[in-house]
């Protein structure tokens, strides 16, 4: 139904963006134009901001932020630079010469003011705008590709003017969002350029990356819309992963089949006018240079052989097991956590069903859409032991922002915009959830709580350094709530309180919920269990193409099992699982 | 003339909402602050986040906090000596230090220099 990624014909500007939702293979993509941009001839350079350095296998090279040549692949050139890396060497910049000279205390509350994610994205838009800004770069190669894009808040920043006047640092209160972008007048050009650059058509193509699910063409959907009204309009929509013919006697193939078209009949309006190609669901993984050059090839299918046969899989629990343990252990309160797309809500469903049914008193809390649970629940019988109420992230926000803008008072006409865009943060929705579900918290009693969301660790050591700070004052500043105050020391308490990681047998899911368990750990909160979700392997295929992936799963399955997860359970990938989304689009 | 110095515990984003609740005395002391240095006045804020040298180089500072730990900011400095700890100045005090109307603080701060990126 759409036609496949052809690189040649299909790029036209020198620079690409490549931006979508964790896990849709935003870096595979971009490897297997460049590879094929590069054969054409062309002379490319490929920036990966990739921290799981998947670009090392992939190429089979080793590489920094200097872009080196890659063998076997004529005019390709690559460089990795970490945002991560980049803003720990600034925090470190930044508080490292303190060290010993300021109490401990001191020391701790500034790193921590720095380890939120908008100092990661800064630093990113950093490392961009250094190969953006250069003339040197673009007269040397072709194309620019970059594996990820900059977000709508951090080129909303950089457009205030307050961002450049120099006002902030001198008279109000401000390290601000920009942190990492200290002394910020001498980068000025620099990161005008850039943003120059971004929003030139005839420079740069925004290329979403979006699977044949409803999470991530939602996501496709937000980042294109956001991006289109700061000015980038040149977009491009890339489904990759479509499974283009299935087995049709294999029940899983055929229900894969059924949900990725779904999915699809489902686009959302904006995205139809997008040019949109797409890269086929293939029998193998994309490491190395020959699978990148077949997958835009005209032979994407040929079996390129299978490397994990001979990975032996240790039995996994199951989400059955997961339920006994915890009513066993009578814990109070269980949040299950994982990037969106993941499956979380339906994990933490079953799981307040799974504890209904043996008799406990279960309240579960969704951020998704009620109507979907509705349905879910028409032919259950738990519903004495189980209530349920559901909260919307959105008005949750909404209400958040207005009460902030209130709090604050009379403001400056500029003071407003910046305190406007500050609470388009990451950090203002995370805020603005936890509060709305430590009020459910808060409100129940006697009932285990079982929550399909759960705060990083960012947020609950913000929330830790406020409450002592709370308590050790006399006069009360700011206006932390009570249910949230209450809630930190039973989140603590691992008798009381577990979090369920949520992941997926992949690359990026699997690195995504390792950084979210340490970010947990730092705030003391060890995660017991892994759940394992939507797998392949375990549901069992014959189907050839989806055989293979169910394969490629083993490695995952393996490290989560063997160095992440303290104890790990494996749902199988059913139909059912992607009920929700369903749902979810024919209610909004 | 009286030197006023306001050392401002860390924050991730200028107004505070990157954390768990707003102090509406920031946005009041940022005027106050914009109002009296318009007037020429000698205060100066400096914010943990960006600013650690000036904590670390101030010797009054930098005793309280080891004394005192995080908690003792914000802290600020009437002519090198401590008169508020852990909580910002109010309007009257800012009123008795500079010898002004209370009402003389509360100018909106403007934009001087605005730059299209666009």
């Amino acid at each position: 139904m759409y036609q496949l990624h052809n690189p040649a014909q299909d790029v036209k500007t020198p620079v690409l963006f490549f931006t979508g939702k964790g896990g849709v293979g935003k870096t595979s993509v971009a490897c297997a134009t460049a590879v094929s941009l590069a054969d054409q001839g062309k002379k490319v350079l490929l920036v990966s901001t990739d921290p799981a350095s998947n670009l090392q296998d992939v190429f089979g090279v080793e590489l920094s932020n200097n872009p080196i040549e890659i063998p076997g692949v004529e005019n390709l050139n690559a460089c990795n630079i970490d945002p991560e890396e980049a803003a720990i060497a600034y925090r470190e910049k930044t508080v490292g010469p303190y060290r010993g000279k300021l109490p401990e205390s001191v020391v701790n509350q500034m790193e921590e003011q720095l380890s939120g994610a908008c100092t990661v994205e800064i630093a990113a838009f950093d490392e961009f705008s250094h190969l953006l800004a250069d003339e040197s770069i673009l007269k040397q190669f072709d194309h620019v590709l970059f594996d990820t894009a900059p977000t709508g808040h951090t080129l909303r920043l950089l457009s205030l003017p307050t961002a450049w006047s120099g006002f902030l640092e001198e008279s109000t209160h401000g390290a601000s969002c920009l942190g990492p972008l200290s002394g910020l007048g001498d980068k000025k050009d620099m990161y005008g350029k850039a943003v120059q650059a971004l929003s030139d058509s005839e420079k740069t193509t925004l290329m979403l990356v979006a699977r044949p699910e409803e999470s991530t063409l939602f996501e496709a959907n937000r980042a294109s819309s956001e991006l289109r009204e700061v000015g980038i309009q040149n977009q491009m929509l890339i489904i990759n992963g479509l499974l283009q013919s299935h087995d049709s006697n294999d029940e899983v193939a055929i229900a894969f089949y059924e949900s990725q078209q779904d999915a699809l009949s489902q686009i959302p309006e904006e995205l139809k006018p997008i040019n949109t190609l797409s890269l086929p669901y293939v029998p193998y993984s994309l490491t190395g240079i020959d699978s990148l050059r077949q997958l835009v090839s005209d032979h994407p299918f040929v079996d390129r052989g299978n490397n994990n046969e001979d990975i032996e899989l240790n039995q996994l629990a199951y989400l059955q097991d997961v339920i006994d343990d915890f009513s066993d252990r009578n814990t109070r309160v269980i949040f299950t956590m994982g990037k969106g797309g993941v499956g979380k809500t339906s994990v933490a469903t079953n799981i307040a069903v799974g504890l209904s049914e043996k008799g406990h008193k279960v309240h579960l809390t969704t951020t998704d859409p009620a109507s979907h649970l509705d349905y879910m629940f028409k032919n259950s019988d738990v519903e004495e032991n189980l209530s349920i109420s559901s909260i919307d992230p959105e008005i949750e926000v909404e209400n958040y922002k207005k009460e902030v803008i209130s709090a604050a008072g009379e403001l400056g006409e500029s003071e407003l915009a910046y305190l406007k865009e500050d609470l388009e943060s990451p950090c203002t929705d995370e805020i603005a959830v936890f509060r709305a579900f430590a009020d459910v918290v808060a409100r129940s009693e006697n009932e285990i709580i079982v929550i399909d969301t759960a705060p990083t660790g960012h947020t609950l050591l913000l929330l830790d350094s406020s409450e002592a700070y709370h308590k050790e004052m006399s006069r009360s500043t700011g206006s932390t709530p009570e249910s949230v105050k209450a809630l930190l020391p039973r989140l603590r308490n691992p008798e009381e309180t577990e979090v369920v990681i949520v992941t997926l047998a992949e690359a990026t899911p699997v690195f995504e919920s390792t950084r979210l368990q340490e970010d947990l750990r730092r705030a003391q909160i060890a995660p017991k269990w892994w759940v394992i979700n939507r797998s392949l392997s375990a549901a069992g295929t014959d189907d050839k193409v989806l055989k293979v992936r169910a394969s490629s799963e083993k490695q995952w399955i393996n490290k989560v099992e063997n160095e992440l997860a303290e104890r790990c359970a494996i749902i199988p990938w059913t139909k059912e699982a992607n009920l929700n989304n369903d749902s979810k689009i024919t209610q909004s | 003339m009286k030197k006023v110095e306001i050392f401002d515990p860390a924050m991730c984003c200028s107004t505070g909402v990157c954390g768990p609740s707003v102090d509406p005395d920031l946005t009041r002391v940022a005027s106050a602050v914009y109002s009296l240095e318009k007037k020429g006045e000698d205060i100066t804020r400096y914010n943990l986040a960006n600013d650690p040298a000036a904590f670390s180089d101030n010797e009054t500072v930098n005793q309280v906090l080891h004394d005192k730990g995080v908690d003792a900011l914000p802290i600020t400095l009437l002519d090198n000596e401590v008169v508020r700890l852990g909580a910002y100045p109010t309007n009257e005090d800012f009123a008795e230090w500079f010898e002004t109307k209370t009402d003389e603080l509360t100018e909106k701060p403007r934009v001087r220099v605005s730059m299209k990126l666009d």
